[in-house]
Order: structure tokens, then C-alpha cells, then sequence
């Protein structure tokens, strides 16, 4: 059974959805992907400070439940060209994960990496393998911090470049979430070079099998911190008396 | 830095300046003659027949349909959707549908009949017909379908190709003439449809447009 109201105005949208027993709309649940998505997404943005050796500013990173179809709408980026990496993973659970760029940005970018002297004078063979390589460090970053975290293996497929406005580009990837579940979860990190203006992202749509797999796993590490902690009291506690 | 909209019309109007440009100065030139004059008119006014004002677009999302009688454009985005154009040339309206899936069998939510290609086009002939008053016969375009990610075929399921199927086959049901088509191929389309003369400006992926 499934109901979902959304509103638009807000950045997160409430919904509520039940799937074979498990609930996605405890706040704990959310919150416990957010925060796998933050570690991921800070791990990534190190990696992209590396790489251009200057400060790269990260936003707060959101997460957002609403029916898939509305989330063109929710963007309103219907015909901005985007040039997107898009990675896909297989393994445990399938997850479908895209680095955004808007496409000035990703000339720039490339530019910087191939030490070129302008945007333009870069050749779109060179551009296109150089966004195609930071894409597969950043996700990879990415996928690395959270496995790490939670314990399990997430092994991403070979990286897909292309380029187009950003709503052609994202009705694939919501077509996937439609026939999966009525209510897409999308996580988002923006980031920003420190010179620049124009915001990236870091978009992910978990499956509803590698929501549950991080969720449980997530679980599992937190009762077993945090009765260490108890006992780490205790013992501190047995100490000083 | 904002990078500002895309505006499908704009190669063919600059063409259009270009071209009255040249006309003009091969006229005010001394050395112009006939021979030399002959094609450029006929390109210029070839041209000026799709040189309308830019009219208003009215934007259709996902899973949406809309149907107007007042000269606009219908606009949307598709990747793996699709875009059905439903014209009625009598009465001068028309009506878009950006439809998601093929078919509202496999979904156990019915809620949205206008993600689905057998639900999505009955509803859209059927606003036509109400909106036109008549039951004058209807004509089709259809566009998009496509596989952006053609290396990665299992993982997309093929969507966009069982969408084209389903559409042509609700089209067929409902009794609608395809007149055209822009299916396929492994990039998006932007879809501008003028429900006045039931044009249809699509530009794909390496921004040309395409007039359908």
C-alpha cells in the first residue's frame, strides 16, 4: 500500500511509503542514508580538491522522497546542458549514481585538468575522457566511504559520459525508480570550486534493495557502537570509583 | 554563472536575418543583376514561411498532458519517454502528452492513467475531441524513445523502444493518423509542438532541429 503527498515548495518532501514490510519514512531510516551520503559526499569532495588543489565548498547535502515523475518539476532545469558521468552498480544491490556538471563548467574543468590554456581550445575527445575520469574518481570516492562505513562491497560498473539538458538526461534514470517503487529517493551533494560560481552534484538513486541493505547494516553498526560506548563508560565509571 | 535557456527557434530566425541581409544588399549593390538575385529570394521566402514570431511555450512535465486552442507551443524534454503530438488541423488546437511507460498492466498504482502509453493517448484524443467539438479525424506526431545509454541495454530494460511500440499501437486503436515520426537513436530530444499549424521543432543532442 502506498500513499504520498508532496510539496513542492519545500526542498524535502514527506511521503510515506511501505514496501513488503519495511517503512521508508521513519526519519531515522532517512537520516541514517543522509549521513552515509555526507561521509560519501565529503570523501568525494576531498578527492576533487586534490585534484585542482584549491578549496572546493560543499552545501549541506539533501535528500528527497517524491514520486518520480515530479522531479523535473522539483529541478526546474528542464534545458540546461548538463554533461553528466553516470555509473551504475552491481553487486549486492543495484544503485544508479550520476555526477553533474553544467556544461561550461565541465570545459573548464577538463581544461584545468589538461592544463590547457582556454575552454576552448581544448579538444571534445580530450574534454570528454577527462570528465569521464573525474567522474569515475568521484564516485568511486564515494562508494569507497560508504562501504567502508557500513561494511559491505560496492563495486561500480565502467563510467558513461553524456552529455544533453538536464531533463533527458534524468527521465532514464527515473523510468529505472518508476517501475521499481512510487516514491524516488534521490540523494544530492552539491559542490562548488572556491573560483567558480556554478554549482556540480552528486546525484544517487538508491534501489529500494540497497536502501534496506544500508539501513540494516547502518543499524547493526550503531547497537554495536554504542553498547562499546556503554561498556567504555563503565569501565571509566568502575575506574574513578 | 546562470547559463541562459536554450531557445529552439533561434538557429531559423538567424537564418532568416541572414538571408534578408544578403537579399538587401544584393539589391542596393550596383553590380547585382537578375541571375544573382533569382535564389536568394526563393531561399528567403522558403524561409520566412517558419520565420513566425516566437510564440508563447507553455512546458508539459513528466506524466502531464495538455491541450490548447490558443496559438502556443507545446514544449517538453524526452529521453526514453515519449512526446505524442495530437493535432486537429480544423479546429486549430492540439494537445501534448509526455508519456513515462508502455503499458499501466504491469503498475499496481493507477492513480496516474497519464504515465502510461494505452491510457495516456485515449485521454488525450478524447480532451482533443471535447475541446474541438467534433469528431473530425485527428493527426499524430510522435518523438523520443530513445536508449541514452545504448551500452548498458539490460540495465535500462529498453524502455524507450517498448514506449514507441505501445504508443503506435494506443494510436491505432484510437483511430489517429501517425503522420510522423523522430524515434530512436541514443539522445534526447527537446520538442517544441506549435498547435496552430501542428509543426513539431525537434532538436536532438547536437542542437539541430529538425522540423517534423
Amino acid at each position: 500500500m502506498t500513499e504520498s503527498t508532496t510539496d513542492h515548495s519545500a526542498s524535502k518532501t514527506k511521503s510515506v511509503t511501505e514496501t513488503d514490510g519495511w517503512t521508508a519514512d521513519k526519519d531515522l531510516d532517512l537520516g541514517i542514508l543522509l549521513e552515509l551520503g555526507s561521509i560519501g559526499a565529503g570523501n568525494a569532495a576531498t578527492s576533487l580538491s586534490e585534484i585542482f588543489q584549491e578549496p572546493i565548498l560543499i552545501e549541506v547535502p539533501k535528500i528527497h522522497t517524491l514520486p518520480p515523475h515530479l522531479v523535473p518539476k522539483f529541478y526546474q532545469k528542464h534545458d540546461t546542458p548538463i554533461t553528466a558521468v553516470y555509473m551504475q552498480l552491481r553487486g549486492e544491490a543495484d544503485c544508479d549514481m550520476l555526477l553533474v556538471l553544467e556544461a561550461e563548467e565541465a570545459k573548464k574543468i577538463a581544461a584545468m585538468m589538461t592544463m590547457s590554456p582556454s575552454p576552448e581550445d581544448i579538444d571534445p575527445e580530450m574534454e570528454a575522457s577527462t570528465i569521464e575520469e573525474l567522474g569515475s574518481i568521484m564516485i568511486c570516492s564515494f562508494l569507497s566511504a560508504i562501504a567502508d562505513f557500513v561494511g559491505i562491497k560496492l563495486v561500480p560498473m565502467p563510467s558513461h559520459l553524456v552529455i544533453d539538458s538536464f531533463d533527458e538526461i534524468i527521465d532514464n534514470f527515473l523510468l529505472t525508480q518508476d517501475l521499481a517503487s512510487d516514491v524516488a529517493l534521490i540523494f544530492e551533494g552539491c559542490f562548488r570550486r572556491s573560483s567558480s560560481e556554478t554549482k556540480g552534484a552528486l546525484v544517487m538513486f538508491p534501489s529500494v534493495e540497497l536502501q534496506k541493505l544500508l539501513i540494516e547494516k547502518s543499524r547493526q553498526w550503531l547497537k554495536q557502537d554504542y553498547s562499546a560506548l556503554i561498556k567504555a563508560n563503565q569501565y571509566t565509571f568502575c575506574r574513578s570509583e | 554563472m546562470q547559463i541562459p535557456p536554450f531557445q529552439p527557434l533561434s538557429p531559423i530566425n538567424k537564418s532568416v536575418v541572414n538571408f534578408t541581409k544578403m537579399a538587401q544588399n544584393s539589391v542596393n549593390s550596383p553590380t547585382a543583376t537578375k541571375k544573382h538575385l533569382a535564389p536568394q529570394f526563393s531561399q528567403s521566402k522558403v524561409v520566412q514561411n517558419h520565420a513566425a514570431p516566437p510564440i508563447e511555450e507553455v512546458r508539459v512535465n513528466m506524466a502531464e498532458m495538455k491541450v490548447e486552442d490558443r496559438p502556443v507551443a507545446l514544449v517538453t524534454n524526452v529521453g526514453s519517454c515519449v512526446a505524442v503530438c495530437i493535432h486537429d488541423s480544423i479546429n486549430k488546437c492540439g494537445g501534448l502528452a509526455h508519456i513515462m511507460l508502455p503499458s499501466s498492466t504491469v503498475t499496481r498504482n493507477k492513480s496516474f492513467p497519464l504515465k502510461y502509453a494505452d491510457t495516456a493517448v485515449p485521454a488525450l484524443t478524447g480532451a482533443l475531441r471535447k475541446l474541438g467539438k467534433s469528431s473530425v479525424a485527428l493527426s499524430a506526431k510522435m518523438v523520443g524513445g530513445a536508449n541514452m545509454f545504448p551500452n548498458m541495454r539490460s540495465i535500462t530494460l529498453n524502455v524507450g523502444e517498448k514506449n514507441v511500440e505501445a504508443v503506435r499501437q494506443a494510436l491505432v486503436a484510437e483511430g489517429v493518423r501517425l503522420l510522423a515520426e523522430d524515434v530512436g537513436g541514443n539522445c534526447g530530444r527537446r520538442v517544441s509542438f506549435n498547435v496552430v499549424d501542428g509543426s513539431v521543432h525537434v532538436r536532438n543532442g547536437r542542437r539541430e532541429v529538425k522540423i517534423i
